[in-house]
């Protein structure tokens, strides 16, 4: 196995709850509860998991744009949970994201020149008079004419918009990029064109991607590695034709079993999970899926299952499973 | 090959059932909506009818008009939008003839509504249960004690557990697919004919997604009701509907039985919708793409309008291809199919 790019180890958020005149703390909404995997240069990792689950904080958390209660995020070599703010903005030009909502992650009343030469100004990436031709060259790399420079965010439709974010987000030439949910508020045939052009990208410029998603269906098709997280916590972890062939976790199971696939012919068996995604300050003991799961047992309510390795770099946090492979 | 005219787009429907009538037609609908811009044409000639107990699907992008149609038919567009020509049949009324009080007891009695967001569409200052007891009282003169008794008789139904409590609860308290469910609990409130369904899951996740399917699904057995399900999700659309409608820039350019859709679709449009969406079921190499986007509805080209973004157009598709039937209720409008 080659190096891993980014490590993320253990990682936490927990928000406090205040109540009361002096703001006692009375919990803890538990979001990110011990995350932990590696993501690999030139792969995908989808992370997927239903609203609620964490996994957008588990994206912002690695690059500190929330500050992770604890664990330890490495990238390359470096800490990146203990660095200062001037090294961290270093960092950042080999980080990026890219945000859900193509309408609000753009400044209005900047033009689009001017939204791409921001990172370039500040990580001093260009002199003055080569600015103009390297964001032509963005907007080229990502499928946009060169005068869309002089236009504003409003100009642009949600797919294009979307283009803008991902030209952004090169402009520092990262080496990983956090994708929160890039194509879920796009039509279908945009959603496409937007797929194709990230997966372009990577091959063209070797980017590593860490894909959160809640689409199964277009997780599979992106990701080579996927994590399913449920109440702050990856339940499996595998890559993609493990996890999407040979599902282990009830969760997982379920999930893959309630998309409903564009195809009349295939009648699947359904599991119909009962009940919602409990409260996230109020995780149920041992395993948080147990109220839920069709499977659990007494021990199920008491102990906290690991992530553990059942072969083939398959791993799954279920006592039910890891039992009867060890 | 022959021109439809104004025979219903899919007559074929329930060939073996002769004696089934549409319960509601819907015969080329004209919304405009007068802005700035020039007028709007957002629904532009669309015609389709439901059947009781059947389950028609109506698919596009955002834009095509799709939940126009539907405001349409319950009359519920506010100012600019106007209905300009067309007919909408319930039984025999045409809706559009009726009064504004006439009309409000078509609403929810006849014909029932769910929207997207159960968040919005719920008053946040009244109690699921009071919403509920409005909607029972107002169609169906029940005092207030007998309309409870409904009320927590129709949420029971929609599968809320403690039913008793949750009717003295606010929108807020609830999750997202509790509302969707108190939404469904009062849509159906008074059996209505006619369910109309605008994006009922868009908004949930999919393991709650597949609960309200499911629930719709054994609802509409037991009622026999007809319903328009509006949804941009093809998943969806494959498993609930019988009959599909595809729409592109206000008009219906494909509508047929759900399985020739997906199995034997004609229309460009259509083919290239199927072919965009990653699939759980298989690994695609590489997604294909519809180039460009959806023309904006004050500005739709003449002829075909899908014509500009069509890997196969030629010079006839300047002009306006009618909704032809290529076989037994299968529609299409394409000069090139």
């Amino acid at each position: 196995m080659p190096q891993a790019l980014l490590k993320v180890q253990n990682l936490k958020k927990h928000y406090p709850i205040s109540q009361g005149l002096w703001g006692q703390t009375t919990g803890q909404v538990k979001a990110v509860d011990g995350v932990s995997f590696d993501i690999y240069p030139g792969e995908t990792l989808g992370l997927v998991g239903e609203s609620g689950c964490g996994k957008t904080t588990t994206g912002r958390a690695i690059l500190r744009l929330i500050e992770p209660t604890s664990g330890d995020v490495t990238f390359k070599n470096m800490h990146v949970t203990t660095l200062k703010q001037k090294k961290l903005r270093e960092l950042r030009r080999h980080m990026q994201i890219i945000f859900q909502d193509p309408y609000s992650s753009l400044n209005p009343r900047l033009t689009v020149g001017g939204i791409l030469s921001e990172p370039l100004k500040i990580h001093k990436l260009t002199t003055k008079s080569a600015r103009g031709e390297r964001i032509t060259d963005l907007l080229e790399t990502v499928g946009l004419s060169p005068d869309a420079a002089r236009r504003y965010p409003h100009e642009f439709s949600g797919g294009q918009r979307q283009r803008i974010g991902i030209a952004r987000a090169l402009a520092v030439e990262p080496e990983l990029i956090i994708a929160d949910e890039p194509v879920s508020a796009l039509d279908v045939s945009i959603q496409a064109q937007i797929v194709n052009l990230l997966q372009d990208l990577q091959a063209q410029l070797g980017l590593t991607f860490l894909f959160i998603a809640h689409d199964l269906s277009v997780v599979r098709h992106i990701s080579q590695r996927v994590a399913v997280m449920y109440l702050g916590r990856i339940v499996e972890i595998a890559s993609r034709e493990e996890l999407y062939n040979n599902p282990q976790h009830p969760y997982t199971q379920a999930l893959l079993s309630s998309v409903p696939v564009p195809d009349p012919r295939i009648k699947r068996n359904r599991t119909i999970l009962k009940g919602d995604v409990p409260n996230p300050s109020n995780v149920p003991s041992g395993c948080p899926f147990h109220p839920r799961c069709p499977e659990a047992t007494t021990d199920c309510k008491q102990v906290e299952p690991e992530l553990l390795e059942m072969g083939n770099q398959h791993r799954v946090a279920c006592i039910l499973r890891t039992q009867q492979a060890a | 090959m022959k021109e439809t005219g104004n025979d219903p787009p899919y007559p074929g429907v329930l060939d073996t059932l002769s004696f089934a009538q549409p319960i509601l037609r819907v015969d080329n609908l004209h919304t405009q909506f007068h802005t700035d811009d020039g007028i709007a044409r957002a629904v532009d000639g669309v015609s389709f009818d439901l059947y009781p107990g059947k389950t028609l699907g109506l698919v596009g992008e955002s834009g095509c008009g799709k939940s126009v149609t539907s405001l349409s038919i319950m009359r519920l567009l506010s100012h600019p939008g106007r209905i300009t020509n067309g007919a909408i049949y319930f039984q025999d009324r045409n809706l559009l003839s009726l009064s504004e009080y006439d009309m409000r007891n078509v609403r929810g009695n006849d014909i029932a509504m769910i929207f997207q967001e159960p968040m919005t569409s719920l008053n946040p200052v009244y109690t699921c249960g009071f919403q509920i007891d409005e909607a029972v009282m107002r169609h169906q003169s029940l005092d207030a004690n007998s309309a409870r008794e409904k009320t927590i008789d129709m949420l029971r139904l929609v599968g809320i557990p403690a039913p008793e409590q949750r009717a003295n609860e606010y929108p807020h308290q609830l999750s997202g697919g509790m509302r969707q469910r108190v939404m469904i609990a009062m849509a159906l409130s008074c059996n209505p004919d006619v369910l109309i369904a605008d994006e009922p899951t868009t908004a949930l996740d999919v393991t709650i997604q597949a609960q309200i399917l499911e629930l719709l699904g054994e609802l509409q057995q037991r009622l026999n009701m007809a319903v328009l399900m509006i949804t941009h999700d093809l998943g969806v659309i494959a498993e609930v509907a019988d009959h599909v409608a595809i729409m592109y820039a206000g008009q219906i350019i494909e509508s047929g039985p759900v399985d020739t859709i997906f199995h034997n679709p004609k229309h460009p449009y259509t083919q290239g919708l199927l072919a965009s969406v990653p699939r759980l079921d298989e690994t695609r190499e590489r997604l294909s793409v519809i180039k460009g986007t959806v023309p904006n509805a004050t500005q739709f080209p003449k002829g075909c309008r899908f014509a500009s973004r069509c890997s196969i157009a030629q010079d006839q598709c300047h002009h306006q291809p009618a909704l032809v039937e290529m076989e037994p209720s299968h529609h299409v409008a394409c000069w090139l199919a």
